[in-house]
């Protein structure tokens, strides 16, 4: 990992009898563009408050390039945000909102004119300099607000759900928006968000979180394949996960005995034949054939329902034992198989696509 | 089918507006207008008789001394609106972001309760405290000061003015400010922008409105008061509603007083609609 410029040393957030942030330990690198994700009210944007020094820290400390940051005032800091609600000033048109930090940092009206406007410009927006942020679209209110957090040329940027208020097209082109603008720029961002699409197609690393607690940090593919825990399984894309008993472990291969079947997974570290084991097999790795096949681990299952997203097809199928199964097949794919006419469809998979997780 | 129904109901709509207007137009209208035509009347032996001239009007918009009770009225109304703008915001700015939702809700309350009471009594409580022999006297001089004059002085107005406007100035600041989107401020903050300059820069800007109300408020009520200037202010040069007092009480001259009416209404017309104006202002679409 890269330097790094912010440092979360076992900070504790409570309000009251509530602690919002449990004992957090993070570093964030110089340029690293990183997703902090999880359900609502798990202290993710708490965390970001804490950041932006809106929120102190009840414990611990928190380090920005070696500075402790706890008691550094808002209006001290250099860590702007951009806020889900925008927050852009209705009293100031496009240009005056950009000029508005500048300002604050005493420069004088036509290096801040000239300043704003090239960032305007950078981001598409200076034929709007002069409007009315009130006539401007949700898209272009984004820019603005874009164009006044990095005006003032931060080493860090903070986003809170910056996109969650847009439309879906509009989502993805300011995906990419902010990211060319990260890599341009090397700066880090800080991304707070309860979107998986827009943390795992953004960031460098992704921080789950889940009442307070630091579920698992890792790099996007490394979340989605290998969760450390059933809750970053649970949260992570439609995974199927799958509790038994270990029947036996040797050269590096498990043998676990679930209600539905005993499936192969691969694993690390041998866990102890007898013990609790429970393995997640993500839906889009998951065979479906007509007969049995020829794989190390099968099931059979019937088809409970299905559900239509466009090239992807989720089916939703349940085993002799009741056991709910989620499989990811292409559209085009589920063409070539009969479904309606088969009694029952085979699931397999190989025993290293499984992902035993740590600690049972 | 629902052509018909459309007019039974706007016949019963109308049944129920009907008062309002008759009300209205009795009590409001044609007083008004009654008013407007009394300033054109002439008054002869102590009596008033209709006539249309224009004598009235030229006598006193013609002297000096109407102007100067204009100009007195003006200034005081104006003073009054800025002090208790000021003293004011403080209050409100901590009830609205400082204190609990329970804490701001007493404080509402508490500001209610003055309106319980008469003005009029209120600012008789005053004499107590601003005398001669008055309690603040009594305090100065154990420590070697005054006495010193406070009561028939434009001091004792201003006082007086604020007994009467300053807790409802407070309340419409309060919810001027309470109304106001605190993430802005919290943006502010975030762009470097230090507590104080933060209320200057962006908390006033979003309450404007509300603010221009309160204001608006304060001066309509200060400026057509006759309880402070003439009680605590010494009513010597006289405000415009003593002045409408005098006329009518030296030789029956209502249509004159009719005259000074008008020229407040007139005022607090331009005044109101310049204020609200200013308040509603949206920024220009370029």
């Amino acid at each position: 990992m890269s330097e790094p410029l912010l440092l979360f040393d076992n900070v504790v957030k409570r309000f009251g009898d509530f602690v919002a942030v449990k004992r957090m330990n993070l570093e964030i690198g110089k340029g690293e563009f990183i997703a902090i994700m999880g359900p609502s009210g798990c202290g993710k944007t708490t965390t970001l408050r804490m950041l932006a020094g809106l929120e102190s820290p009840s414990e611990g400390e928190i380090r920005l390039d070696g500075r402790v940051m706890n008691n550094v005032k808002p209006h001290e800091r250099d860590t702007p945000m951009v806020w889900q609600s925008l927050a852009l000033f209705p009293f100031l048109n496009a240009r005056e909102n950009v000029e508005f930090g500048l300002k604050m940092r005493g420069l004088d009206a036509a290096t801040r004119h000239q300043k704003a406007l090239t960032w305007l410009d950078r981001l598409g927006m200076s034929e709007f300099a002069e409007r009315d942020i009130s006539t401007l679209s949700g898209g272009q209110k984004q820019r603005v607000a874009l164009a006044r957090s990095l005006v003032t040329e931060p080493q860090i940027l903070l986003l809170d759900e910056p996109l969650s208020a847009l439309d879906a097209h509009l989502v993805i082109r300011m995906q990419s928006v902010l990211t060319n603008l990260q890599r341009e720029l090397g700066i880090t961002f800080v991304y707070v968000t309860h979107s998986q699409s827009e943390a795992f197609a953004m960031a460098d690393r992704v921080v789950i979180m889940s009442n307070g607690e630091v579920a698992q940090v890792g790099q996007p593919k490394d979340i989605y394949r290998a969760p450390a825990n059933r809750f970053v399984a649970e949260f992570v894309g439609r995974n199927n996960i799958i509790s038994g008993k270990v029947k036996s472990a040797s050269k590096g291969k498990a043998v676990i005995d679930a209600p539905s079947g005993s499936y192969t997974v691969t694993a690390d570290a041998m866990p102890k034949p007898g013990a609790e084991a429970t393995f997640v097999i993500s839906a889009d790795l998951v065979r479906v054939t007509g007969s049995k096949p020829k794989a190390e681990n099968a099931v059979a299952a019937r088809l409970i329902s299905e559900e239509f997203i466009g090239s992807v097809v989720t089916l939703f199928l349940e085993s002799g034992d009741g056991t709910e199964f989620k499989v990811q097949v292409q559209e085009r794919e589920l063409a070539t198989l009969d479904l309606k006419s088969a009694e029952l469809l085979w699931l397999s998979w190989p025993a290293a696509s499984a992902h035993l997780l740590p600690g049972g | 089918m629902n052509p018909p129904e459309k007019k039974s109901l706007d016949l019963y709509a109308m049944t129920w507006r009907l008062p309002v207007i008759v009300w209205q137009t009795i009590f409001f209208v044609g007083p008004l207008l009654f008013m407007v035509a009394m300033s054109f009347f002439v008054v002869k032996n102590y009596r008033m008789v209709e006539a249309f001239e224009f004598t009235n009007w030229e006598k006193m918009l013609g002297r000096g001394y109407f102007w100067d009770s204009y100009l007195l009225t003006l200034g005081l109304a104006s003073l009054s609106t800025v002090v208790a703008m000021l003293i004011a915001f403080p209050a409100a700015y901590a009830l609205a972001f400082k204190v609990s939702d329970s804490a701001r809700r007493w404080a509402i309350f508490l500001l209610i309760i003055p309106f319980f009471t008469s003005y009029l009594v209120r600012t008789f409580s005053w004499y107590v405290i601003l005398a001669e022999s008055g309690v603040i006297n009594a305090i100065l001089g154990y420590v070697g000061l005054g006495p010193y004059t406070m009561l028939n002085t434009k001091f004792g107005t201003i006082v007086g003015y604020m007994t009467l406007t300053l807790p409802l100035v407070v309340i419409l600041q309060t919810f001027a400010l309470a109304n106001i989107d605190t993430r802005l401020v919290e943006a502010a903050h975030n762009l470097g922008c230090k507590p104080f300059a933060t209320v200057w820069r962006v908390v006033i800007p979003l309450a404007k409105t509300g603010l221009i109300i309160a204001a608006l408020f304060c001066f309509i009520l200060s400026f057509g008061d006759f309880v402070a200037p003439y009680y605590l202010g010494g009513s010597k040069p006289p405000t415009l509603p003593i002045l409408i007092i005098d006329t009518t009480k030296s030789g029956q001259q209502w249509p004159r007083a009719a005259v000074v009416a008008i020229m407040m209404m007139v005022t607090l017309f331009a005044v109101a609609f310049a204020a609200l104006t200013a308040a509603y202002h949206k920024r220009g679409r370029s």
